[in-house]
């Protein structure tokens, strides 16, 4: 069965999807520990699809301000990847890296910035590993970019890319617990249909 | 005071009092139109700039149709087509670099939102439109005037 939308995807696909996301992050969680110099977990993610709106409350409503990593996927796959951070997540990463935390996000500097991007990179390079590698579909992501803003404008960002194919957008949402504190950990995948089934295709769950 | 949130590909209206408001535009752009006389406003929230679709599900994401049903509803309610203003705001650029198969979607939507008011014979009074930072539109149907709140920034007439 081809997909004309994300909302036609079924739960055994949705299920795929989640396994994809927990081996992912779990990579994540291993390179974090290296950056950090401490253990970093990630427990199982959840993936949604969620209308437009929806998503945008889910993550914390429009005017929050969040650090919006982003990364397009070409190769066999088109698409857009966003991480989102909100400050706390940002000041858990900057107080282990360099020692310091923010009150705001006016407070971060270039060298900030770039820890920041740093974290944002290994959570999409860390999933698109783990999508590559068990789809064996060839995917290279972009270097990744930072927006820090009101975080409703950074996640249409994805949503607006392939907006016309759809009023749905995929969520990973998870967790970092590092040294007992936790922090939302939110990753946002907007492939295009064609790649989407393409990609459904390789993993075999195409079929209902 | 009555507060009215637009979302995503939404158009909620109002008449004579209440502030319509719709949060953190990027590259979406927020349409302000009113009819001064009875005090009529409303407010469309676009992502994209041209419906291309084949069903046409959801006419509000989109500049040409959105503004196009808008101003159908509004004349439903009483409004007169020649005394309909428009203020905008958004059509912002939240990464530098390019994203997505679409290039530049706030230049895009606002080229757009331009033309498909100008084929509809809308004057359009105030805009605010491009740059790199989100906006909050808000939108006093009373007065008609119009208020933008960017990150980190103090609030502005519109």
């Amino acid at each position: 069965m081809v997909l004309r939308k994300y909302e036609e995807i079924n739960s055994m696909q949705i299920d795929a999807l989640r396994e994809i996301g927990s081996i992912g992050t779990g990579n994540a969680a291993t390179a974090l520990s290296a950056l950090l110099g401490c253990e970093v977990r990630i427990p199982l993610p959840e993936v949604q699809i969620l209308e437009f709106n929806a998503a945008v409350e889910k993550l914390g409503g429009f005017e929050t301000v969040s650090a919006g990593i982003i990364s397009s996927l070409s190769g066999e796959i088109n698409g857009l990847m966003l991480a989102l951070l909100q400050l706390d997540a940002v000041n858990l990463f900057l107080g282990r890296m360099m020692g310091k935390s923010i009150s705001d996000y006016s407070e971060m500097g270039e060298l900030e910035g770039s820890a920041v991007i740093e974290v944002g990179n290994i959570l999409i390079s860390s999933f698109i590993n783990a999508l590559s590698g068990l789809s064996g579909v060839r995917i290279s992501p972009s270097v990744p970019q930072i927006s820090i803003d009101m975080q409703g404008a950074i996640i249409t960002v994805p949503m607006a890319a392939y907006g016309s194919q759809s009023d749905y957008i995929m969520l990973i949402g998870g967790s970092f617990i590092v040294e007992g504190k936790q922090v939302p950990c939110r990753l946002l995948l907007a492939p295009d249909m064609r790649s989407l089934n393409y990609l459904l295709h390789r993993l075999g769950i195409d079929h209902e | 005071m009555n507060k009215i949130t637009i979302g995503i590909a939404d158009m909620k209206m109002a008449k004579k009092e209440g502030t319509l408001i719709t949060y953190a535009l990027g590259s979406c752009i927020g349409i302000c139109l009113y009819d001064p006389v009875i005090h009529l406003g409303a407010l469309v929230h676009i992502m994209l700039p041209i419906n291309m679709e084949t069903n046409r599900t959801s006419p509000l994401k989109y500049a040409d149709t959105g503004i196009r049903l808008t101003l159908t509803r509004m004349e439903q309610m009483g409004a007169l087509r020649t005394r309909i203003v428009a203020k905008i705001a958004g059509g912002a650029k939240m990464f530098e670099v390019a994203t997505g198969s679409l290039g530049n979607i706030g230049q895009r939507n606002i080229e757009s939102v331009h033309q498909v008011l100008q084929r509809e014979h809308i004057r359009l009074l105030r805009e605010d439109v491009g740059g790199n930072a989100a906006r909050t539109l808000s939108f006093d149907v009373a007065t008609g005037e119009a208020y933008i709140q960017a990150y980190g920034k103090q609030v502005t007439k519109l």
